[in-house]
């Protein structure tokens, strides 16, 4: 089978396991305690009478069964339509398409400093293997790893935006707002793939194709190049999980730095129990994961003949 | 040739120099808010209600010296009270250049009617039975009863607040509006969800113009965050009641520091703890009259508020109309508290708890969890129960999973703060008839709890101002003496900004932020 084949069998694949995800999304919801009619009345300042509660839910549809309002909203999913929000009664899908530009510009920055630091450190972990700046190199990593992301992200701003000035505390106010919060959100990452990337380079450069490369007489330069692409298989499986990640999890630090990102979006409507933007977050995340998986498998196969070997066939 | 070069570079330095020296002042007030402003539609309850009242504007206006012409220049009342004709101010203009009409106040009367169930809290709703045009600039009510606080609800800062008729969609404005045009002191000019808004001063404002040319409502929902943003100089102004904006560590380390402006306003709202008289333990009226004694309210109000609140001996203040009853104080005193525990038959056992017939004592306090300063509050009074012998679990809980509780009245004990003037106490009291609410569910084990709702009723439409009176004292008295509060404090709006803004003053309302009146 041709690799084309490959990610075509993949993606068939994919959408009974999205179609039992949007599912058990759904059913997840409706076990909820609270009243959907009810939350949007109380989200919206008013008073949950009998009268009013019984308007919202025949209004909201929630006096259908449960099926056909599982196949109603999956129905309209699928076209891109994901009901309205209860705060304020905006479609779903546009304030998400709204809120996605700053989350994935803020994802897309962390993830080139995180990649670029990681692989920075990483090497000269394996160049200087054992002595002081890998030492060094080591221990601040470690001390990365411990910091939360609230505590660092105010640190920043206080030393960067406060102290010297440099940069604005937070907001969408160009370019530079992006520092701030992508060297927050790097850090673990930073820690997580230099610390990877360092052990996989070491392994590799102890395996007999280095020893033998060596003994050729090729460049250690070259040498180094064939031991990192040999050491890439589990940062990439890992990046694979990390990407998505950050683009659905980077609440915490979008709330530091007053980003106006999906992380928000999606945390705000827990909190006011805005169903429909979370059954859209829950969709929307799922289907960002397996999507990100698969193309990290495919990359993978990709850049190691082995893997693509083993998997196409 | 160098001394001509020397020359013209001593002058551009001068200028430079002239130019660092010399900073334009500010014309645009940065505020910071935790929350965006959403749908400031004066008609809905979505949005926030201080940005809001800064575009929209009422007929009157509750002041603190009482009840203000606004909209209206005057008004006449029928001597039955039910008839309110009011003689509209000329040459107002929406916005959008809609002039101010008696058609445009009837238009906003009738949308917000056309949605009568979503204004269930407020009785006004269904009190109006028509309102007409009875000429271009003069207006008339007409109520099914002489609903005694008509002029203070059609002055609070929603529903009964003015928009251009040409933003209503389809003739209403339940279903959304096309834009924001009101007659107030602010146009809204810009908004970015969950970023900021720009209101820009309106420049036809028939009233008072705003000493500033802008405010910028910033969304920052971290707190720390808006401290350093302060500290940077990014905003001038944080503005709120209750902790929601400045917690009163930060407040307190702010006014110490001495290096920005702080500001508390007089007592506006009351904060309480519920007692529920259906449940096991508070059902008993004598165990809610002893836990009265048994909360260290002084301590709480040093200790937690830093001294910025004022002791609460009765559930309203003094100050509030109608409430300067001289009802009993019921002072910290722990003996007293057990005296009347033991009287009930709540003896103090071996284990340190107070038991009846094999039950232990036991309340559950349930607070909002994202509410540190209530968090505190119960911890201070779970060491009080505890000398008593009183075992208290304090649940936080998340936001829509406490009101959720507070509609199945499943606890014992839980926060209330009231809505504050100028909706206290009418509007306050009023919401104690309805189920969803706390205060329903805890006064609904009390013996006379459909007499308190019928006077309640009965209050609003009282015409004679002394028994209306003698029924508030009536009401509140029965609701003192069955102890299902425990008042704590009355708490106070605080404000920190920037030392050079000034003007910065506090309005009748916990909700509402003048900023029109302040400039650099």
């Amino acid at each position: 089978m041709n690799i084309g084949g490959y990610i075509l069998r993949r993606l068939l694949g994919l959408f009974p396991l999205l179609l039992a995800i949007s599912f058990f999304a759904f059913v997840l919801i409706q076990l909820s305690p609270s009243d959907p009619a009810e939350v949007c009345i109380r989200v919206n300042a008013m008073t949950p009478t009998p009268e009013l509660i019984e308007e919202m839910r025949e209004e909201m549809g929630l006096n259908k069964p449960f099926l056909e309002r599982y196949f109603d909203w999956i129905g309209h999913a699928v076209q891109g339509d994901f009901g309205k929000r209860y705060v304020d009664g905006k479609p779903v899908a546009g304030e998400m398409a709204k809120a996605l530009p700053p989350t994935l510009a803020l994802a897309g920055t962390t993830a080139c400093l995180m990649l670029a630091v990681s692989i920075g450190c990483a090497l000269v972990g394996v160049l200087f293997e054992g002595r002081w700046p890998d030492l060094v190199l080591r221990g601040f990593v470690f001390l990365l790893t411990s910091v939360p992301a609230f505590w660092a992200g105010l640190l920043f701003i206080w030393l960067f935006a406060v102290h010297f000035d440099l940069l604005p505390t937070g907001g969408l106010e160009g370019p530079s707002s992006l520092i701030l919060p992508a060297a927050t959100l790097s850090l673990p990452y930073i820690a997580a793939y230099s610390r990877l990337l360092r052990a996989s380079m070491v392994q590799a450069r102890e395996q007999n194709f280095t020893l033998y490369m060596k003994a050729c007489g090729r460049s250690g330069g070259a040498v180094l190049r064939h031991v990192f692409r040999n050491s890439l298989q589990s940062s990439l499986t890992a990046l694979g999980m990390s990407l998505p990640k950050l683009v659905a999890g980077t609440f915490v630090v979008e709330c530091i730095f007053a980003w106006p990102g999906l992380g928000r979006l999606c945390v705000t409507a827990i909190f006011n129990r805005d169903y429909p933007v979370i059954q859209a977050y829950v969709l929307l995340m799922a289907v960002l994961f397996v999507v990100c998986n698969l193309l990290m498998d495919v990359f993978s196969a990709l850049v190691d003949p082995r893997l693509r070997e083993r998997g196409l066939n | 040739m160098t001394k001509r070069l020397l020359a013209l570079a001593l002058c551009v330095l001068a200028l430079a120099c002239t130019s660092l020296a010399y900073s334009a002042p500010k014309t645009e007030i940065a505020y910071a808010s935790t929350k965006d402003i959403r749908n400031i539609n004066p008609h809905l309850y979505a949005g926030e209600m201080a940005a809001q009242g800064m575009v929209f504007e009422p007929l009157v206006m509750n002041t603190k010296e009482g009840i203000k012409p606004w909209l209206a220049e005057s008004w006449d009342i029928s001597a039955d009270g039910k008839e309110y004709v009011f003689h509209l101010r000329k040459n107002v203009k929406f916005t959008d250049g809609e002039p101010f009409t008696a058609e445009a106040v009837k238009l906003n009367i009738e949308a917000v009617l056309a949605n009568a169930k979503r204004h269930a809290w407020l009785d006004m709703v269904n009190e109006i039975e028509r309102c007409e045009a009875v000429d271009e600039f003069t207006f008339k009510l007409v109520l099914k009863n002489p609903y005694y606080p008509t002029l203070v609800e059609l002055g609070l800062l929603r529903p009964f607040r003015f928009i251009s008729p040409k933003c209503f969609v389809n003739g209403q404005t339940k279903d959304g509006v096309s834009g924001y045009a009101g007659t107030g002191p602010w146009i809204l000019a810009e908004h970015k969800d969950g970023q900021y808004a720009l209101f820009k001063a309106n420049p036809g404002y028939w009233g008072e113009k705003p000493l500033t040319c802008a405010v910028r409502w910033k969304v920052m929902p971290d707190h720390q965050a808006i401290l350093l943003a302060l500290q940077k100089g990014e905003i001038d102004l944080i503005f709120g009641a209750d902790g929601d904006m400045v917690n009163l560590d930060s407040f307190d380390a702010l006014r110490r520091q001495g290096k920005y402006a702080t500001a508390i306003s007089q007592p506006i709202a009351s904060r309480a703890i519920l007692l529920n008289a259906h449940q096991h333990f508070t059902k008993e009226k004598a165990v809610r009259l002893a836990l009265q004694h048994a909360v260290d309210k002084e301590g709480i109000v040093q200790g937690v508020l830093n001294g910025s609140e004022e002791v609460a001996d009765t559930l309203m203040a003094p100050t509030v109309a109608y409430c300067n009853l001289g009802l009993e104080a019921r002072a910290f005193d722990l003996a007293k508290a057990a005296a009347l525990l033991d009287e009930a038959g709540w003896k103090l056992g071996a284990d340190g708890w107070r038991a009846k017939d094999g039950q232990r004592a036991t309340v559950r306090l349930y607070f909002n969890s994202q509410n540190a300063q209530e968090r505190t509050i119960s911890e201070f009074m779970q060491g009080d129960l505890k000398k008593l012998g009183v075992e208290m679990k304090i649940i936080g809980e998340e936001k829509q999973a406490y009101l959720d509780r507070q509609k199945t009245g499943d606890f014992e004990l839980q926060y209330s703060l009231s809505w504050g003037t100028p909706y206290d106490p009418q509007s306050y009291l009023s919401s104690w008839r309805i189920p969803a609410h706390g205060d329903y569910q805890a006064q609904v084990g009390m013996e006379r709890k459909e007499w308190l709702d019928k006077t309640i009723t009965a209050i609003m439409t009282e015409p004679d101002e002394a028994k209306r009176a003698q029924m508030y004292r009536e009401v509140l008295t029965y609701v003192h003496e069955e102890g299902v509060y425990i008042p704590l404090s009355y708490s106070r709006t605080k404000a920190v900004h920037a030392a050079g803004l000034k003007g910065v003053e506090f309005g009748l309302s916990q909700y509402e932020i003048p900023f029109e009146k302040m400039h650099f």
